[in-house]
């Protein structure tokens, strides 16, 4: 590694540089912490080049090395902690958005009733009435995590509430992830360029946004389950040893147990040994790594509650299963090649090949078709026919997170990395071997899925970081290394291990990149120390740009809470808007125990999390029918709508209304994907052209649809806004969201009474009424006893009756009997 | 008329005022009937004519008269979709056609299923052949799709709501399915030209394999294979994915000055010339990078290498600061620029 030793040591200033630059500039958010980390990190990178220099080093460089990566990784962690806390300080500690209240609600029971009570908990609180099997329908690696980390802080005497632990979970884990992917990019490369991903890694927007302090979420932890399983993967893959490979199993079950990404891992590893076996580059390594991985890993996998027997029976497991028996088939031609002739041999091969795969093929159509393995789910398919969703599920297609990528979005999160990981990928795939490969797919499929859903950005970014870091990394070996008149002796027992075991192979030198250092010292002075400088003044500079891109992104766009507003005056002042907390805490103290709550189900988590109230519907979308009833109720009439709350035994209505402080993400906003949910389980009832203008448009004005000015969700949003008047410049009952002047003014309601409105009107709370005793009636009561007004009644009315005498005989005239018939 | 016979017979020899009554009764019987008879004459003969159409061609081309005929004037049991559009060239109207060709599978498919009966026809009228038609009914824009009742005049949700739900046949086959209860099953003809795009990209592969056999070192070129990744990686990270979902337009062109705009002005969208232009710096960028590490590791002319290495540099910045600032303008707010703004 003495080679490396001096690159290494050089372009690390630039990559302390994007990690200590990133934390100055978060310093400029008035951290003082961090101002002096910076500092002091400016202080490490700034001996680092003089003393790491082989002059000082030369009696150990490889100690020197450890030490400066070993810093390097540590400010990387620091760097990336610090950056993820800007909502923390600006706000407070608290779990952020929607999701994570749920996580961090089941991490709190776990917390308080033990592991066992977690796995068993039925929790009534939530999808009234069906109530929901938490235990089995979660991935408990997040609770379990924090709730270790918890115990172990509480059994060290260091007390600390639960919600501190599950804030700053992400954050934490933002450190061990850049740590693996140091470990997974010095793998496939060389330790600067690792050094640089961890960097990279840290800071990059595309990973916070899911990282920031106070996101409790699933993703926070599973990309670090997912670098380490790749790295462990790799380290198989290269050493064939089955010690490797069960510590990728261990890590592949965190990962399972963590996050439902883990199928991106159990298709991609499969697809790696495919391509490889494809290329040619089938080893014993390989063999042993796929088959000890694809058994244990499956049965690993089958423990965690939530997975159960998928693996087995799913589609999208069955091409790690087809690959499984490939290989099988494939080794065992392998040893046969050694024991027949040529010609038996090609023979049996094609015999072999074919009959393999004929047989993988008709089982698994013939399993599919008797139902033992479960076709393509909805949202996997999804991924594949990309116009799938948003024909057959509207769920999917209204989560904004399920829409496809602008490059806008790939560029705000990702920056320079976004340009040059490219030439990473072609750095790679020209010098290929058995793990660059694997890159290369991960690469490739990866930027597919972050193409398809916005969401899938996450597992892009890991792979962007190292393949921008190779990228850089070259760069700066060729141009920073300018004065190196250096004696390089041991080049060559530093060479790769994989190098020496298969020397025969072309394509493996994973050395190549020494080779050309030796070449470029022949040819050292040709560019001149001004050009090199040139560049990597430029490249530095590009670095430090990507960093202030970082922390201006993550301080701007991903540091919001979402449970608490924020808005500026003028002059610089912040309003706090926090009217979720204290319509939730209404809801919490003012209502019974038991009070069931409907609302849309993106609040579910939190009327569950902070009023602890039952709800109907929540975040966890797995029963569209049931949703599809909350939407029907809140866009039909009143007098319907009471009908379906009854039968939901709803007592509590909750919207988001942002027509007073023009908050865009309320109710009225989200009310056709309400309506749209709604249309596609009672097609009868609810139909979406009724809630448009003839002109097509969605309109909240007089000139709206009267259907849209008469359901159940406009009535509750607009109740007595039309009383309102919030500017001198506008009418009374001016929606500031939409921009409109609303059309019904006069809403009444019969069943409902409203119960609480937050002091922005961002949530307005409405009682259900209970049946009256008695029934009112629709129309007037008929008049049964009729005193006549009058006194005198005259007796010419317009039929002139006559008077009648009672019980007088009336006779009746015969006919004329016909003689003739008779 | 069973019903008025039999008291014409019984009543036939009553004299005087009620036997008059009962003939005025049995006269106007008669002609009701008759005028019935001749209704359902009316209807069956329309109807036999329509099938007869139908059967011919599976959408019933019409003109004016045929349209009152068949489409206003009153004895119907039937349902008809008539879609009132301009196809004629010189009308240029290319949405038309689309939309004829969506109509005209689900057409087919409604003629050729099994469920095929006369209760429902599909009609077109062209603006050049029935432009009174278009009067009559007020109509100002084509193509519109519209549901005429057995019974009744044509309420608003009979016309087919094009501009929010889009003219893909099923999206017309559900609407014609709340409207008249015909559930229509679309079966598209299985659009061959990808299949065969694909077979004969196959089969020329193949033929080159095969022609090259003795010489398929190039399968192993790494350069082809690393171009190829690229090309994919730069289609995901420019959004054609977006563009291939969303179909945005190719460029906007102001109406009012005629400037054609190629930069969507939000960052929430994109157009098709956009991203291709996104693609090409991003493209720009890392051969920068790529030449940059070819001039440090060639064997070669210094001075070659040293343009080549300038060249890279160049690439480096001068494409990144114009994709920054290409970003800057569509992301607002956004402060950080370099060299251009």
């Amino acid at each position: 590694m003495a080679e490396h030793s001096a690159p290494d040591q050089k372009h690390k200033p630039g990559a302390a540089s994007a990690s200590s630059s990133s934390s100055s500039n978060s310093a400029a958010g008035s951290q003082a912490l961090v101002n002096s980390r910076s500092s002091s990190s400016a202080t490490a990178t700034g001996a680092g080049p003089p003393t790491g220099g082989l002059s000082g080093g030369l009696s150990q460089p490889a100690g020197w090395q450890s030490l400066l990566s070993f810093t390097i990784l540590f400010l990387a962690w620091l760097a990336g902690f610090s950056s993820r806390l800007f909502a923390v300080i600006r706000f407070e500690s608290i779990i952020h958005e929607f999701d994570p209240w749920f996580n961090y609600r089941s991490t709190h029971h776990l917390a308080s009733h033990g592991f066992y009570e977690f796995l068993n908990w039925f929790d009534e609180r939530a999808w009234y009435p069906l109530g929901r099997i938490v235990g089995g329908t979660v991935y408990p690696g997040l609770m379990v995590t924090a709730g270790l980390i918890h115990w172990i802080l509480n059994m060290l005497n260091i007390t600390v509430h639960i919600r501190d632990v599950c804030v700053f979970l992400a954050p934490v884990f933002s450190g061990l992830t850049s740590i693996s992917t140091f470990l997974l990019t010095r793998e496939l490369w060389n330790q600067g360029a690792g050094l640089l991903a961890a960097c990279f890694i840290a800071i990059v927007p595309g990973y916070i946004s899911r990282s920031v302090a106070g996101s409790f979420d699933n993703e926070g932890i599973a990309i670090f389950a997912l670098q380490f399983t790749y790295y462990l993967w790799v380290k198989s893959v290269k050493t064939g040893s089955v010690f490797w490979t069960i510590c990728c199993c261990l890590s592949y079950f965190y990962m399972v147990s963590a996050w439902g990404g883990y199928v991106f891992i159990i298709n991609l590893i499969p697809l790696h040994v495919f391509v490889l076996l494809l290329m040619q580059r089938y080893s014993r390594r390989v063999y042993i790594a796929y088959s000890t991985f694809y058994i244990v890993g499956l049965i690993l996998s089958m423990q965690i509650p939530f997975v159960g027997f998928q693996p087995i029976r799913t589609s999208e497991h069955m091409a790690a299963a087809g690959v499984f028996a490939l290989l099988q088939a494939y080794a065992f031609l392998q040893y046969m090649r050694d024991r027949l002739t040529k010609q038996e041999f090609q023979t049996l091969f094609f015999l072999g090949i074919s009959l393999a795969a004929g047989v993988v093929f008709l089982s698994v159509i013939y399993l599919t078709y008797t139902g033992y393995i479960a076709p393509w789910s909805g949202r996997f398919y999804s991924l594949w026919d990309t116009g799938y969703a948003k024909i057959h599920i509207p769920i999917i297609a209204s989560v904004s997170e399920h829409q496809p990528t602008t490059w806008v979005s790939f560029f705000f999160d990702l920056h320079i990395l976004v340009c040059t990981f490219p030439a990473g990928l072609w750095f790679c795939i020209k010098n290929i071997n058995d793990e660059r490969v694997f890159v290369a797919l991960y690469a490739i499929s990866a930027v597919y899925f972050a193409g398809v859903m916005v969401r899938l950005m996450l597992t892009l970014t890991p792979v962007v970081c190292m393949l921008s870091a190779i990228a850089f990394s070259n760069v700066f070996e060729h141009y920073l290394g300018d004065d190196m008149k250096r004696e390089n002796p041991p080049i060559e027992d530093s060479s790769d291990e994989d190098d020496k075991r298969n020397p025969g192979n072309l394509y493996d030198k994973a050395g190549k990149v020494r080779k050309h250092i030796s070449e470029q010292e022949k040819t050292e002075e040709g560019l001149g120390p001004n050009i090199k400088s040139i560049v990597t003044m430029l490249m530095l500079m590009l670095l430090m740009m990507f960093a202030v891109h970082c922390t201006w992104v993550t301080s701007n766009a991903y540091s919001s809470p979402s449970v608490v507003l924020a808005s500026y005056n003028h002059d610089g002042t912040r309003n706090i808007l926090d009217d979720f907390r204290e319509a939730y805490y209404w809801l919490r103290q003012n209502t019974d125990e038991h009070a069931r709550v409907m609302s849309w189900w993106d609040y579910g988590y939190q009327i569950a999390g902070m009023a602890n109230r039952t709800t109907l519907v929540d975040n966890n979308t797995w029963n569209n029918s049931h949703i599809a009833l909350v939407g029907k109720a809140m866009s039909s009439n009143e007098t319907a709508a009471y009908e379906i709350m009854r039968s939901l035994d709803v007592d509590y209505v909750l919207i988001i209304f942002g027509g007073v402080i023009g908050y865009s993400g309320d109710d009225i906003n989200k009310f056709l994907w309400m309506v749209r949910i709604a249309e596609g389980e009672h097609p009868k009832d609810i139909r979406e052209s009724d809630y448009f203008t003839p002109q097509g448009e969605f309109r909240v004005d007089k000139a709206g649809s009267p259907t849209l000015l008469n359901c159940l969700m406009y009535k509750m949003s607009y109740y007595r806004f039309g009383e309102m008047q919030l500017d001198f410049r506008t009418p009374p009952g001016f929606d500031r969201t939409r921009n409109a002047e609303i059309g019904n003014k006069d809403i009444k309601f019969k069943h409902l009474e409203e119960a609480f409105t937050s002091e922005h009107w961002l949530v307005r709370i409405y009682k259900v009424k209970k049946l009256d005793n008695r029934e009112t009636l629709e129309h007037k009561p008929r008049l049964t006893n009729i005193l006549p007004k009058q006194k005198y009644l005259s007796k010419k009315t317009a039929k002139r009756k006559r008077g009648y005498i009672k019980n007088k005989l009336i006779l009746k005239k015969g006919k004329r009997p016909n003689r003739k018939t008779v | 008329m069973a019903s008025s016979s039999s008291p014409s017979s019984s009543s036939s020899h009553l004299p005087s005022r009620g036997c008059l009554l009962f003939l005025l009764f049995l006269l106007l019987c008669v002609q009701l009937g008759e005028s019935q008879k001749k209704k359902e004459n009316l209807l069956a003969e329309k109807v036999e004519q329509l099938m007869e159409w139908s059967s011919r061609r599976s959408v019933v081309r019409m003109n004016g008269d045929k349209f009152r005929r068949f489409v206003k004037a009153p004895p119907r049991n039937y349902s008809v979709i008539v879609m009132f559009t301009a196809l004629q060239p010189q009308r240029q109207c290319s949405v038309c056609r689309q939309a004829n060709e969506e109509y005209q599978v689900l057409a087919n498919s409604w003629r050729y299923s099994s469920a095929f009966s006369n209760k429902l026809f599909f009609t077109i009228v062209d603006y050049d052949e029935g432009a009174d038609v278009f009067q009559q009914l007020n109509m100002n824009s084509a193509p519109t799709f519209m549901h005429f009742p057995p019974k009744g005049k044509p309420k608003r949700a009979d016309t087919f709501d094009l501009q929010r739900i889009g003219f893909a046949a099923e999206q017309l086959a559900k609407w014609i399915a709340d409207r008249t209860d015909v559930h229509i099953r679309v079966f598209r003809p299985p659009n061959y030209s990808g299949t065969i795009a694909l077979a004969l990209l196959v089969s020329l592969v193949g033929g080159l394999l095969y022609l090259r056999r003795n010489n398929l070192e190039f399968i192993y070129n790494k350069t082809g294979w690393a171009m190829a990744a690229l090309c994919v990686v730069f289609a995901m990270t420019s959004g054609q994915m977006w563009n291939h979902i969303r179909g945005p337009p190719y460029a906007h062109k102001n109406p009012q000055n005629g400037q054609v705009s190629y930069i969507h002005g939000s960052s929430q969208a994109q157009f098709v010339a956009e991203s291709h232009i996104i693609l090409l710096l991003n493209a720009a960028i890392t051969m920068g990078m790529v030449l940059l590490n070819e001039a440090a590791t060639s064997k070669g002319d210094v001075g070659k290498r040293r343009i080549i290495c300038l060249v890279g540099l160049g690439l480096v910045v001068f494409f990144f600061s114009f994709l920054l600032s290409i970003f800057r303008s569509k992301y607002h707010g956004y402060p950080y620029s370099f060299l251009i703004k």
